[in-house]
C-alpha cells in the first residue's frame, strides 16, 4: 500500500497525534510498552512511510521528512516523559505496599541469661580480680584431711561435727566439701608466698531444703598471705569488697567469732539503711587471720608470714543486692526466674 | 546460753541498758542471738488463796473457784479448767482488768457462771512450758502481792552463742567473768561454804580421763519442789524444774559451768565409787530410761558393784533421786573433753554435761561448784552436809594444764593493725585473768586463767588483745599485692563455652546436683555412681553421673508451668567412680594429670567439669502464628561445636568432633550421636526417645547434648594457646563448585568431607554441606550428599580446567573410600 505523498505527510501528523493520545493513556510499562512498539516498531506504518521515503522526490522526501521528525521528536519526547512519570508511580506503589508497622513488636530470637549465681558470683570475682587476685578451684568431692585436717579441724573437733557434712560412701575420708577453703589449702600446697587467690566453688551441708537453707551452696573464699599481712588488710579488702558491691556509703564492722582456720576470727557486717530510716547491720561473711596451725602444716613458716582468709556466700549476696527471699529459686532454673535477671 | 539479766548482774558490775549492753557482748565475742522479755505485759495480777472450789455445774472439766480477794480479804469467784490445786493453795488471779502476755482480762460468763478474771499457768506467763496447770506459789506467799513483785516476769533474758573453743561462756559465772574483762570492771563469785570436816565414801579413781573427783554427802534431804526463785531462774534458762535435788544441779551448772550429778547415797552399793574407763561389753541403764552399750575408753563409774554412771554424759537410773530419797551424794568432777566428745558422738547423745565437758570446764571449778551445790541444797531441803572428798588424778594432761606462752608483743600489734604497746597489751590480758610477765624487752609470758582453755597460742592471746580492745579500732588499709590480677586463659575460655550457650538462646541452669535411681546417664555411659553415705533424701542418694538429669528435671518443672518451650544449658562437674570408663576417657584425651587426689595419694571421685544442653518446644514464643521454630538437635549441635572450636588449639583440625551414630537408652536410635575426640567419646546429643519423653511427661521433641570440657580446658597452656596466624585475604574472585557423593550410611560425613577436602586441595577456601537426598534409585541404606566449594587461587583467576581437575581428584579420593561422585 502506498499513499500519495501529501495524504502521507498528513497521514504522519495524525499519527503524531494519535501516538500522544497512546502515550497518555497507557497506565504501566508494558502498556507504554505496546504503544511503542505499534507506532514506532518494525511493522508500524511508520516504518512503512519510512520506507516509502526512497520513492519521492527530493522536495517531498523533505517535506515528509520534516513531518518524520518532528513526529519522532514529539514521541520521544512524549514516551520518556510517560516512561519516569509511570516507573516514578511504581516505586511509590511498591514503598507503599512494602510499608511495615515497626511498632509491633518483632519476631524475637531466643535470647539465653546467665543464672543469677554466675552473675553475682563474676561481679564479686571482679572486685577482688581488681585488687590483684588470682582465681582458683578445686574438687567438690574433697578429700577430708583437705576439707578439715589441713584447716585445723581436727576429726573430733565440734566445729565438724557442726558443719554437718555429707560423706561420699566407699572412701575412707571422702566429703562434699563444707567450704572452698580446701581450695586454699590446695594453693597452699603448691605455692610459696606471697599469694592473693580467690576460690569460687559449690559447697555443700546436710541442710534440709527451706527458704533460706540449701544443702548446695556457693561460696568465694579468698586467701592472701605475705609477709607483712595485717588484720587491718583484712579490713580494708572487706571495706572495698562490701562498698564494690552494696554501695560506696556502707561500713563494715567486725565482731570476734571462731572458726577453727583463722585466728583472731570475725563476723563481718554490713550497714544497711532499710525502709523508713531503719538503719542496721547485715552479717554478709567469716573472716580472720590465719591460723598458724593452717600455715605450717601446708609448709609455710608462721614466724615468717601472716595472711587473711574470708568466705563469702554467693547466695547470701546475690539475695541481699537482688531482693531474692528463697533460696530455693536459684536452683529451679524456672524460666521466668531466669529471664528476669 | 540464756542469760536472766538479774542473774548476769547479780555477778558483775554492769549497769548498761540491755540493748547497749547486747551490743557491747556481740562486739567483743558474745554473740548475742536473742534478748527475750518473757512475761512482759503482765500487770495486774495478783496472789489470792482458794478458799473453796465446787465443779462447775455445766461442765465437766470446769471448776468453780472461789479465791481470796484485794489484799487477801473478802472472795471472788470464777472458773477455772485446771485441777491441780486444792483449798488453801496460793495461786495467780488474774483480775479482770488486769492483764496477762497477750491478753486483758474481763469479766464474763463461762457456761452460765460470771467468772472474775482467771487463774494463771506457768505457761501464760511465760515462766516455762508446764502447762499441765496453773502456776501454785509457796503457802506462804503473802496475799493481794503484785506477781511482778515475786517473780522476774519482763525480765531481759539475754541469749548467747556459744563458739566451739569457749566452754566458759556456758555459765553465768563464765559471761560475767568476760563482760568483767570487756568493760574492765569487777566479778563476783557465789560464796562458797567450807566443806565439813568428815570424808563421803571411798572413792578409787583410776583412769586419766578424769583429773578431778569431788564428792560432798548430805542427810535428811526432804526431796520437794524447788522454791519458786528457783523454778523461775530455770525455766528463764529453758530448764524444767523437776525437784529440788535435781533443780540445784542443774542451777549450780548454769551459774558455775560445772555439771554436777546427785547420786541417792543409799542406793550406792558399798557404798564406794570407782571412776575407770570402759573395756566395752557393759550395759548401763542411763536416767532417760535407755540401755547403753559401752565401748572400750568410755568412761564409767561404778559403785561397789556395777555401773552407776555414763560419766560426764548422763547419770544411771538404777542410783537416781526418787521423792524417797534422803542421803544424797553430789558429785562434781573433771573430764577428758575428747573422751567425753567421743562417747556422746557415739551414742548421738548430747547432754547439758556432755555439751560442757567436750567444750572443756573448768579443772579448777568441780570443788567450789559441788560444795555451792551442797549448801543450796542443805538451806533448801531441810538436809546438813555431812563430809566432803576431793581425789585428784596423778598427773595433769596437757588441756587441764595452763600453759605459759611467750609473744612478740610488737608483732602481735602489727598482726592487729593495732598500736598498743606492751604495757597496753599487759593491760588487756591481766582484765582476761591472765598472769603476765614481762621476760624481755617487748615479751610477755602470758599464762591464762584455769577457765580459758583456748589461750594457748601467740595467734589465742594476739585475739584475746583485739576482742577486749575492740575489733572497731582495726584500721582499714589494703594489702600491698604484687601480682597481675586475672582469670588464667583456661578460666577465660570456660567461659567464653557459657557466652557461646547463652548466644545459642540457651539460659544457664544450676541445680542440685544429687540425684536417685533410674537418672539419665549421658556421656560415656556406665552403672557406676558416687553415692552419699548420709543422703538428705532417697532422690538424692548419689552424686549426677550426667548434668542430664537435673536439666531434664528442669526443663519438666517449666513445662509443668506451661512454658511453651525453654532451652537450658548447665556447667559444672559430673561424678563418677574412680575406676568409671569417664576417668578412661579422660586419660586417652588429657596429656597430663587431670585427677583429684587426697594428700595421701588416693584417688578422689572421677569429677571433671562439662556441659550439659536440653531442650524443648518452641525457641520463641508465644509469638506470632506465621513462626514455628522449635529446637532440634542442630541448635544443641550447633553450640557444642562453636564451644570446640572457640576451646581447642586453634587451627589443629585433630581437636575436630567426630559424630557416631550410636544407640543409647533413653535416646531415640536413630537420632543419637556420640562425640568423639581422639577416637574417643567424649560428649553425647541424641533426641529422647519417645517412651522416655512420654515416662518423663515431656512433650516431644526434646533434645539434650553433653560434653566433657575437662580435656579442652586442659590442654590449654598455662600462657593461654599460642595466638593464631592471620590469613592473607585472595583478591582474585573465588569460584564455587557443586560435588554430590553417593555413600552407605555407614560411611560418616567427616570422611566424605575428608576426602572432598584432599580432592581440592590447596585451592579449596571453604567447604559446607548443603543437602542430602535419597530415593529409591539411589538404595536403602545409601544417601547423595551435595556439597559446596569455593575454591580460589591467590595468584590467578581459576578457569573450568581447574574446577575440572578439583572434580576429577574429588570422584578419585571418594572411590579411595567407597563413595562414588555423581556426574
Amino acid at each position: 500500500m502506498t499513499d500519495a505523498p501529501e495524504d502521507a505527510v498528513a497521514r504522519i501528523v495524525e499519527l503524531k497525534a494519535e501516538a500522544l493520545a497512546a502515550i497518555a493513556a497507557a497506565d504501566d510499562t508494558p502498556a507504554l510498552n505496546d504503544v511503542r512498539v505499534r507506532f514506532t516498531g518494525k511493522r508500524s506504518v511508520l516504518a512503512d512511510l519510512q520506507k516509502g521515503m526512497r520513492d519521492l522526490t527530493p522536495d517531498e522526501r523533505k517535506e515528509r521528512g520534516q513531518a518524520l521528525n518532528s513526529f519522532r521528536a514529539a514521541f520521544d519526547a512524549a514516551y520518556q516523559a510517560r516512561e519516569e512519570q509511570l516507573a516514578g508511580a511504581a516505586l511509590a506503589a511498591r514503598l507503599e505496599a512494602e510499608r511495615l508497622d515497626l511498632t509491633l513488636p518483632p519476631r524475637h530470637r531466643p535470647r539465653g541469661r546467665p543464672n543469677l549465681l554466675t552473675q553475682v558470683e563474676h561481679e564479686m570475682l571482679e572486685v577482688f580480680i581488681g585488687m590483684g587476685y588470682r582465681v582458683a578451684e578445686g574438687p567438690e568431692a574433697e578429700a577430708g584431711l583437705f576439707n578439715f585436717d589441713l584447716l585445723n579441724i581436727e576429726s573430733d573437733h565440734p566445729a565438724r561435727q557442726e558443719m554437718d557434712t555429707i560423706y561420699v560412701a566407699g572412701f575412707d575420708d571422702v566429703v562434699l566439701r563444707t567450704h572452698t577453703s580446701p581450695v586454699q589449702a590446695r594453693v597452699m600446697a603448691v605455692q610459696d608466698p606471697p599469694i592473693a587467690v580467690v576460690c569460687p566453688g559449690r559447697t555443700y551441708r546436710a541442710d534440709a531444703v527451706d527458704a533460706t537453707h540449701s544443702p548446695v551452696f556457693s561460696q568465694v573464699e579468698g586467701l592472701v598471705i605475705g609477709e607483712d599481712i595485717t588484720m587491718g588488710d583484712l579490713r580494708g579488702t572487706l571495706l572495698a569488697f562490701s562498698r564494690a558491691l552494696f554501695g560506696a556509703d556502707r561500713q563494715i564492722r567486725l565482731r570476734p567469732s571462731h572458726f577453727p582456720f583463722t585466728e583472731p576470727s570475725a563476723e563481718v557486717d554490713v550497714s544497711f539503711d532499710g525502709p523508713g530510716g531503719n538503719h542496721g547491720w547485715l552479717e554478709i561473711l567469716g573472716a580472720g587471720m590465719v591460723d598458724p596451725n593452717v600455715l605450717s602444716m601446708s609448709g609455710i613458716e608462721p614466724e615468717r608470714y601472716a595472711g587473711f582468709a574470708f568466705g563469702i556466700g554467693i547466695e547470701r549476696v546475690a539475695m541481699l543486692r537482688y531482693g531474692v527471699t528463697d533460696i530455693r529459686e536459684f536452683f529451679e532454673a524456672d524460666a521466668r526466674f531466669l529471664a528476669h535477671f | 546460753m540464756k542469760l536472766p539479766l538479774s542473774w548476769l548482774r547479780s555477778l558483775v558490775d554492769v549497769d548498761l541498758p540491755v540493748a547497749e549492753l547486747a551490743d557491747v557482748m556481740s562486739l567483743h565475742g558474745l554473740e548475742v542471738e536473742e534478748v527475750a522479755t518473757p512475761g512482759a505485759g503482765t500487770a495486774g495480777v495478783r496472789t489470792a488463796r482458794v478458799l473453796d472450789w465446787s465443779a462447775h455445774p455445766d461442765a465437766d472439766k470446769l471448776r468453780v473457784v472461789e479465791v481470796t480477794g484485794d489484799g487477801g480479804d473478802g472472795s471472788i469467784e470464777l472458773v477455772c479448767g485446771a485441777s491441780n490445786f486444792d483449798v488453801g493453795d496460793v495461786v495467780a488471779h488474774a483480775v479482770p482488768g488486769a492483764s496477762i502476755p497477750g491478753m486483758t482480762m474481763e469479766k464474763r460468763k463461762i457456761r452460765g457462771v460470771v467468772s472474775h478474771g482467771m487463774l494463771a499457768s506457768a505457761r501464760e506467763l511465760q515462766l516455762g512450758d508446764d502447762h499441765d496447770g496453773i502456776l501454785r506459789l509457796p503457802r506462804d506467799t503473802p496475799l493481794g502481792a503484785e506477781l511482778t513483785e515475786l517473780l522476774p516476769l519482763g525480765e531481759p533474758v539475754i541469749e548467747i552463742a556459744v563458739q566451739p573453743d569457749r566452754g566458759d561462756h556456758l555459765s553465768v559465772l563464765g559471761v560475767a567473768r568476760d563482760l568483767a574483762a570487756i568493760l574492765d570492771t569487777r566479778w563476783n563469785a557465789p560464796e562458797i561454804p567450807t566443806a565439813p570436816t568428815a570424808s563421803t565414801i571411798p572413792v578409787d579413781l583410776r583412769t586419766d580421763g578424769c583429773v578431778r573427783f569431788a564428792t560432798w554427802s548430805v542427810d535428811d534431804v526432804t526431796v520437794q519442789p524447788s522454791p519458786p526463785w528457783l523454778a523461775q531462774r530455770l525455766a528463764q534458762c529453758g530448764v524444767r524444774s523437776i525437784d529440788v535435788v535435781v533443780d540445784i544441779t542443774n542451777y549450780v551448772m548454769l551459774e558455775l559451768g560445772q555439771p554436777l550429778h546427785a547420786f541417792d547415797l543409799d542406793r550406792l552399793r558399798g557404798p564406794s565409787l570407782v571412776v575407770r574407763g570402759s573395756q566395752g561389753g557393759e550395759r548401763l541403764t542411763t536416767l532417760d530410761d535407755q540401755v547403753r552399750e559401752l565401748v572400750d575408753g568410755d568412761l564409767v563409774i561404778d559403785d561397789a558393784e556395777r555401773p552407776v554412771s555414763l560419766a560426764g554424759v548422763m547419770g544411771g537410773l538404777d542410783t537416781e533421786v526418787t521423792p524417797a530419797t534422803t542421803r544424797v551424794l553430789l558429785e562434781a568432777a573433771v573430764w577428758d573433753p575428747a573422751r567425753i566428745r567421743r562417747t556422746s558422738r557415739r551414742l548421738g547423745l548430747e547432754s547439758e554435761a556432755s555439751k560442757r565437758f567436750e567444750r572443756r570446764v573448768d579443772p579448777q571449778g568441780a570443788d567450789r561448784a559441788v560444795a555451792r551445790a551442797a549448801d543450796l541444797l542443805a538451806r533448801l531441803s531441810g538436809g546438813t552436809a555431812t563430809g566432803s572428798d576431793v581425789v585428784a588424778g596423778g598427773s595433769t594432761p596437757a588441756w587441764a594444764a595452763p600453759t605459759p606462752v611467750t609473744v612478740d608483743t610488737a608483732r602481735v600489734g602489727r598482726l592487729l593493725s593495732l598500736d598498743l604497746d606492751t604495757a597496753a597489751q599487759a593491760a588487756l590480758l591481766v582484765r582476761s585473768g591472765c598472769e603476765v610477765e614481762s621476760v624481755a624487752h617487748g615479751h610477755l609470758e602470758v599464762t591464762a586463767p584455769s577457765w580459758r582453755g583456748d589461750l594457748t597460742r601467740p595467734a589465742d592471746i594476739a585475739e584475746e588483745v583485739a576482742r577486749l580492745h575492740g575489733y572497731d579500732a582495726i584500721p582499714a588499709t589494703l594489702p600491698a599485692i604484687t601480682q597481675v590480677g586475672g582469670l588464667t586463659p583456661q578460666q577465660r575460655l570456660e567461659r567464653e563455652a557459657r557466652s557461646i550457650a547463652l548466644a545459642g538462646g540457651f539460659s544457664e541452669s544450676v541445680s542440685r546436683p544429687f540425684v536417685g535411681g533410674g537418672a539419665m546417664v549421658g556421656v560415656a555411659p556406665s552403672n557406676g555412681r558416687v553415692v552419699l553415705s548420709n543422703p538428705l533424701a532417697k532422690d538424692a542418694s548419689a552424686m549426677r553421673p550426667s548434668l542430664l538429669e537435673g536439666l531434664l528435671q528442669a526443663i519438666r518443672r517449666n513445662v509443668g508451668q506451661g512454658r511453651p518451650g525453654v532451652a537450658l544449658v548447665e556447667f559444672g562437674r559430673l561424678f563418677r567412680p574412680v575406676d568409671d570408663p569417664v576417668g578412661d576417657v579422660l586419660d586417652a584425651t588429657i596429656d597430663g594429670v587431670w585427677r583429684w587426689r587426697s594428700p595421701d595419694g588416693a584417688p578422689l571421685p572421677v569429677q571433671p567439669r562439662a556441659i550439659g544442653l536440653a531442650a524443648q518446644g518452641l525457641r520463641v514464643g508465644p509469638g506470632w502464628l506465621d513462626q514455628d521454630d522449635r529446637w532440634t538437635l542442630d541448635h544443641v549441635l550447633g553450640v557444642l561445636d562453636e564451644v570446640v572450636d572457640r576451646l581447642a588449639p586453634p587451627g589443629d583440625a585433630a581437636w575436630r568432633l567426630q559424630r557416631v551414630a550410636v544407640e543409647r537408652e533413653g535416646l531415640h536410635p536413630g537420632r543419637t550421636a556420640a562425640l568423639h575426640l581422639f577416637g574417643h567419646e567424649v560428649g553425647l546429643v541424641g533426641q529422647l526417645h519417645p517412651s522416655e519423653a512420654d515416662d518423663r511427661d515431656l512433650p516431644e521433641p526434646v533434645v539434650v547434648g553433653e560434653l566433657l570440657l575437662e580435656p579442652l580446658l586442659l590442654a590449654v597452656p598455662e600462657g593461654g594457646h599460642p595466638p593464631i596466624g592471620s590469613i592473607s585475604l585472595v583478591r582474585h574472585p573465588a569460584m564455587n563448585i557443586d560435588v554430590a557423593l553417593l555413600a552407605d550410611d555407614q560411611l560418616p560425613y567427616a570422611s566424605l568431607e575428608a576426602a572432598v577436602r584432599r580432592g581440592a586441595g590447596e585451592l579449596l577456601d571453604e567447604v559446607w554441606c548443603f543437602d542430602e537426598y535419597r530415593s529409591e534409585q539411589l538404595g536403602e541404606g545409601r544417601r547423595s550428599v551435595a556439597i559446596r566449594l569455593r575454591l580460589q587461587d591467590p595468584e590467578r583467576q581459576l578457569t573450568d580446567d581447574d574446577a575440572e581437575a578439583v572434580i576429577n581428584a574429588i570422584a578419585e579420593q571418594a572411590d579411595a573410600i567407597g563413595a562414588t561422585l555423581r556426574r
